[in-house]
């Protein structure tokens, strides 16, 4: 862990350590160019990143101050200085949370730990007056359930947020019932299809992440949770559904696999009234337009058949629904290709940052960055997320999109079932005209993110305000929170123990071209609110073959188990082997590719629930 | 992780670290174990997570260990979570002629702790290496002095070693196997991790898998 001096000269700097950065840095250093992989914050994966819940309550608290150093002493003849900016500060914003714990639960707390804190003042942040007002509310009407202990409010706008690792994690406010194990943050699932699973298996990443799948997709209707009839079986096990329904279901969903001149038709209009003309029945309709295709009233045909179409090619690669949940969280993916990179001798430092490019003026190229601790590293291509370009750099189209989350920690399911081990999957139409569709998952304490006995709840939409005023009105209904309308029928539903809410910018809708930037800089963007994760894996794709065109984009790496020395043939074996590996590898995977398409050819049936079209 | 049996025969695949500041012989320790090799000038590992050695612990037992490398993140010390996951035990080296690395061991040490436990909930077994002992000088650390410190810090024990001169390097592995073999009695990996997903893996049990409900 000594601190020394970097390597003066490499081929591909990348800063940010993102899915796209990662998946860049792990194409470079595959194909034996030399990588300097940094980013200035204290973890990996950037925006995409997992925290425990202390690490969580640290992100939000720490602030550091961006300082503007002046390094134009390292400059040589010809070269301008751009400088760049700190990237939490422009992508997050809106920042609350509430803190709710039962009375119950206080005393015990009280007795089990000696140092009950307010994390109010921990936090040197002011306590939100109108909430806690609330609280004292709550309190008079004598429920038992929760009482409001905390409210922060927080504006992040001129400060980045930086979890500090040499700060005691003592401070910790007093959240020994929901914390313990963790609760991760940005928590993402993904299709068990398309670009990001194909990579993960093409490169022989897939070997360091381990997955879940989605165990059920529910739906809220009518203002109840319902679960989505997922497979065959689950069509004709359901109860909410008819026999006739059930067979129209299965109609549909074998005959829309095929472009159809019926379907043509509706081209350029709605997929609910193509849906609609296909007299399916309300039901129906619901599952397949907000659960199925996860689309809005107002998608056009086109798109609803290939979401519907891409649901269904999902279903049943790896179980009954067609998500992945990475275990760990989506943070753990970007890592994945870190480790990758390092592998094939690429160079990793976080808390470590790129303050100025050296821009040539005849060329308009890079030729050097500047790091934080002033040191000048040639470099022959930059890399960057988004977040450090400064806003004058930028060619801004449209007014940067942000999505609103909420991530929620809860005492039971939002739909009890035999099994509190699931992980659901929740689309949850528009509540009223003019509000976004939203998409909650529900995790259990199966997937190692939340303590037995809790859920962790997460909530996403576009945003059209601030994330409290986008979804809060839809927690108090589905969820028992002092804001709840009817506090004396409480007793079905799940009780919040904890809530934050943020926005944070929606990286589909960045461009990631055209801007004021030396010709070989490129930018890649952070998460966008969809499931495919398409976008991040066409930037790296796109910036590789810019760089690179003759090379392979992530060849399979050999697998170690195979690079057997038994004594002689060795030192150079290594060499040899990884030839040899890595056409095997190429072939056998896509054997694997290739007979995974074959046992799929049956549709199965299936409704899930989500939303956020990532146009 | 534990792996299936043979008829009587019991195979095991454990994931093992090798952590330690650049240059105290970590790749060379795992060179000398696992190739028999020693050389003072080769390349950087490139393009391998781990080698592999594969060990007749006894007549019903059989323990494939992986040993894996930390590659370009060594130098900042900033290990991603991939490396860490489901390793079952590790060694912390350190260069006995350079006291500095030494000082980082419980750094080294703290990070593991942090990052990666047992499914239990205790700290996965580690050994500390007093490595390069060949060219160990008067001065170094006394026998009492370093069992306090592994008590302290939380290592097993710890074992003077020399790649060059292979010196206990054989019985360092064997005395960290024999206490994870130790550990796995009690908890059959499979059992724990049965639903989790391997993507190269897909579809061997999408239909066998119960139903959401
Ligand atoms: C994304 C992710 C992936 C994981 N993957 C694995 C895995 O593959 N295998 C596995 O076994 N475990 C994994 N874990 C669990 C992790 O390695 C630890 O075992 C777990 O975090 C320890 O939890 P704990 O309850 O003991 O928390 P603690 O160890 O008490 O605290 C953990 C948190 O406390 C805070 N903290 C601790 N020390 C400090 C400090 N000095 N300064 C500031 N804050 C501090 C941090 O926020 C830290 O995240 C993962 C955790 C995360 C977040
Ligand atoms: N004398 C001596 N030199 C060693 C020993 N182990 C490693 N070295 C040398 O120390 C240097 C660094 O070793 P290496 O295995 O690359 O260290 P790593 O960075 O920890 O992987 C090399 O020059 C090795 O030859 C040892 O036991 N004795
Ligand atoms: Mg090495």
């Amino acid at each position: 862990m000594a601190a020394e001096d970097l390597p003066s000269e490499f081929d591909v700097v990348i800063l940010g350590t993102g899915l796209a950065e990662s998946v860049a840095a792990a194409a470079f250093s595959r194909v034996g160019q030399r990588v300097l992989h940094v980013d200035r914050r204290s973890y990996y994966a950037a925006n995409w990143a997992s925290f425990t819940f202390n690490g969580l309550l640290n992100w939000i608290q720490q602030y550091h101050v961006n300082e503007l150093q002046d390094w134009s002493s390292l400059l040589e003849d010809g070269e301008e200085v751009i400088y760049l900016s700190n990237p939490d500060t422009a992508s997050i914003k809106n920042l609350q949370v509430f803190c709710f714990t039962s009375e119950e639960d206080e005393k015990e707390e009280e007795a089990s730990s000696s140092t009950p804190t307010n994390a109010a003042e921990d936090h040197n942040i002011n306590a939100d007056e109108e909430a806690v007002k609330e609280s004292s509310e709550t309190e008079s009407a004598g429920n038992t359930v929760t009482n409001l202990l905390v409210a922060i409010d927080c504006i992040i706008s001129e400060h980045s947020i930086l979890y500090n690792p040499c700060n005691s994690p003592e401070n910790v406010p007093d959240t020994a019932r929901v914390s313990k194990t963790g609760s991760y943050f940005y928590l993402r699932l993904m299709y068990s299809r398309g670009s990001l699973v194909d990579l993960l298996i093409k490169s022989n990443v897939s070997r360091y992440a381990e997955f879940k799948n989605v165990t059920r997709i529910l739906t809220y209707r009518q203002g109840k949770v319902e679960q989505v009839p997922c497979s065959r079986a689950d069509v004709f096990a359901s109860r909410q559904l008819s026999v006739v329904e059930k067979r129209k279901l299965m109609r549909f969903l074998t005959s829309c696999m095929e472009e159809t001149e019926e379907q043509m038709a509706y081209h350029g209009r709605p997929y609910s009234e193509f849906l609609r003309d296909q007299q399916l029945g309300d039901n129906l309709e619901h599952f397949i337009l907000h659960s199925i295709a996860m689309v809005t009233e107002h998608t056009l045909t086109e798109e609803g058949l290939a979401s519907t179409r891409n649901f269904l090619q999902c279903l049943g690669r790896y179980g009954n629904t067609p998500f992945l949940f990475p275990v760990y969280g989506l943070g753990e993916i970007p890592q994945c290709f870190c480790r990758m990179c390092a592998v094939f001798g690429g160079i990793y430092c976080l808390r470590h940052s790129v303050s100025c490019l050296l821009v040539d003026k005849d060329t308009n190229r890079c030729k050097a960055v500047i790091d934080s601790r002033g040191q000048r590293i040639s470099c022959s291509h930059f890399v960057v997320e988004e977040g450090y370009v400064g806003p004058e750099r930028k060619r801004v189209a449209t007014p940067p999109r942000f999505i609103s989350r909420a991530v929620l920690i809860t005492d039971s399911s939002v739909l009890s079932s035999n099994s509190d081990q699931q992980v659901s999957l929740v689309t949850i139409p528009p509540i009223a005209a003019g509000c976004a569709a939203v998409r909650m998952v529900e995790l259990s304490s199966s997937t190692m993110t939340c303590m037995p006995g809790t859920y962790l709840v997460h909530l996403t939409c576009q945003s059209s305000g601030s994330a409290y005023e986008d979804l809060s009105p839809l927690v108090s209904r589905i969820f028992c929170t002092p804001d709840s309308p009817d506090q004396g029928n409480t007793q079905n539903c799940p009780s919040v123990l904890w809530c934050l809410y943020f926005n944070i910018t929606d990286g589909s809708g960045l461009e990631t071209e055209g801007h004021d930037l030396p010709s070989n800089v490129y930018m890649c963007s952070g998460p966008d609110g969809g499931l495919s994760h398409e976008n991040a894996i066409k930037q790296a794709e796109a910036i590789f073959s810019k760089i690179l065109p003759d090379e392979d984009f992530c060849p399979p790496a050999p697998n170690p188990e195979d690079i057997i020395y038994d004594g002689d043939a060795t030192a150079s074996a290594e060499g040899e082997d990884k030839e040899g590996e890595d056409k095997e590898g190429e072939k056998e995977n896509q054997d694997k590719l290739e007979e995974a398409v074959l046992t799929e050819e049956t549709v199965q049936t299936a409704t899930a629930t989500s939303t956020l079209p990532s146009g | 992780m534990a792996g299936g049996s043979v008829s009587e025969c019991k195979e095991y695949l454990f994931k093992v670290l090798v952590i330690g500041e650049l240059g105290v012989g970590k790749t060379s320790i795992i060179k000398r174990y696992v190739h028999q090799l020693f050389s003072q000038h080769y390349r950087a590992t490139i393009g391998v997570d781990f080698a592999l050695k594969v060990i007749n612990w006894d007549s019903k037992t059989l323990v494939r260990l992986q040993l894996w490398d930390i590659a370009g993140q060594e130098r900042f010390g900033n290990m991603t979570r991939v490396y860490y996951k489901e390793a079952v035990g590790a060694f912390v080296v350190f260069d006995v002629t350079r006291g500095s690395t030494f000082e980082a061991v419980s750094k080294w040490k703290h990070d593991l702790d942090s990052k990666v436990k047992l499914a239990n909930g205790s700290p996965i077994p580690s050994v500390l290496l007093a490595n390069k002992c060949d060219q160990k000088k008067e001065s170094f650390n006394s026998k009492v002095l370093m069992d306090s410190f592994c008590k302290e810090t939380g290592f097993l024990g710890w074992f003077e070693t020399s790649a060059k001169d292979n010196i206990n390097v054989d019985e360092a592995a064997h005395f960290l196997v024999d206490n994870i073999l130790a550990n796995d009695k009690g908890l059959p990996y499979e059992e724990s991790n049965g639903d989790r997903i391997k993507l190269d893996q897909e579809t061997v049990a999408a239909e066998s898998k119960p139903g959401c409900c």
